[in-house]
């Protein structure tokens, strides 16, 4: 997926509010497990959501940035 | 009819027992809620601008599934609504505006919360501020009115206001002490962490937890197990988008479910059969 899904696929609840925090709490080495409880992501549905989420966007905006700044300059 | 709350976790979340209601009527309920109680949720998108990487028509499926806050008492389906035209009237539609642009060096991240009320429906707002709709780079900008309305889940999953929306048994789970020598079999076996083991012998303690499987039942070496379900019984879980309130989308069921009744009524009326 290139941008985090607003809601689960299975069931439908949003889960896209919670995918910048799971991010930031898994990379700085806490258990994707518990990060998922705290977060209250109950089901094994939209638990895959988050732990199975590439975000892709992210690579092709570089694109972007560079060429905003070789314009700039 | 006997109804007992079970758990009330939030606004979102509710779980209650009815006792005395048949599967097939309990049904009913439960597809009115997923299909039939309506909730707001924007369905026409004109996009003014839109420079970023996504698509406008991914853009606007995205906008889609946001869930926003709904006031059902002062908006009606736009279908029922007098004014019959394309865009709506204040009774049928409310309007949001997104108007963000790239700044800075890096990227721009785009949340449901720079998603602003017209200021004609400053409640039609959505439900969590913090949803990625898009990201964008320098310079990269997106303009767009979006034209959020009532409808229902028949017509896309956007517009049902629950997630999970179902129900099940009463089980009943019964250890038969005379025969039990608290061996632990089923404690391993059962995967809802219905049993305990305490001094020699095994104990519900979990009981509204069973899903009726049946492993304990049938692993169990000394047949001492009964899983079983209280006829007329059912649980029901209900947990809501956070467009309405739990509580609300089961009462707007049972209003949809009346209203057809009185519908048919009627219909039989005019039939002469009634």
């Amino acid at each position: 997926m290139g941008i985090v899904p607003v809601r689960c696929f299975t069931c439908g609840s949003v889960i896209g509010d919670k995918w910048e925090e799971f991010k930031r709490r898994v990379k700085a080495g806490e258990d994707p497990e518990k990060v998922l409880d705290d977060l209250g992501v109950k089901r094994y549905c939209c638990r895959s959501m988050l732990i199975s989420h590439v975000e892709v966007i992210d690579d092709i905006l570089e694109y972007f940035v560079v060429k905003g700044r070789v314009k700039r300059e | 009819m006997k109804i007992e709350i079970l758990e009330k976790e939030g606004e979102d979340k509710l779980s209650f027992v009815v006792r005395g209601i048949s599967p097939q009527f309990a049904n009913s309920i439960r597809r009115a809620m997923i299909a039939e109680v309506p909730v707001m949720a924007i369905d026409d998108v004109y996009i003014i601008e839109n420079t970023s990487v996504m698509y406008d028509e991914v853009l606007a499926h995205r906008l889609g599934l946001i869930p926003l806050k709904t006031d059902l008492d002062s908006y009606v389906l736009p279908e029922e609504c007098e004014c019959k035209s394309e865009t709506g009237c204040s009774r049928c539609s409310a309007i949001l505006v997104l108007d963000v642009e790239g700044t800075g060096e890096g990227v721009t991240t785009v949340y449901s919360g720079d998603l602003k009320p017209h200021e004609s429906n400053p409640d039609v707002k959505p439900v969590s501020d913090k949803i990625p709709i898009v990201k964008l780079a320098p310079g990269q900008r997106i303009r767009l009115e979006a034209y959020a309305r009532l409808g229902t889940g028949k017509k896309h999953a956007k517009w049902s206001p629950v997630t999970r929306c179902v129900y099940k048994y009463y089980p009943v789970v019964e250890v038969d002490e005379s025969r039990c020598d608290g061996c632990g079999i089923c404690v391993d076996v059962c995967h809802r962490d219905v049993f305990e083991v305490r001094d020699g012998k095994a104990y519900v303690k979990n009981q509204l937890r069973c899903d009726l499987c049946g492993e304990c039942v049938s692993r169990c070496p000394h047949d001492a197990l009964k899983a079983e379900w209280e006829k007329n019984s059912l649980i029901f879980f209900v947990e809501t988008t956070g467009a309405l309130p739990a509580w609300r989308v089961v009462v707007e069921a049972f209003r949809v479910l009346a209203k057809k009744c009185e519908i048919f009524l009627s219909q039989l009326g005019e039939l002469g059969v009634v």
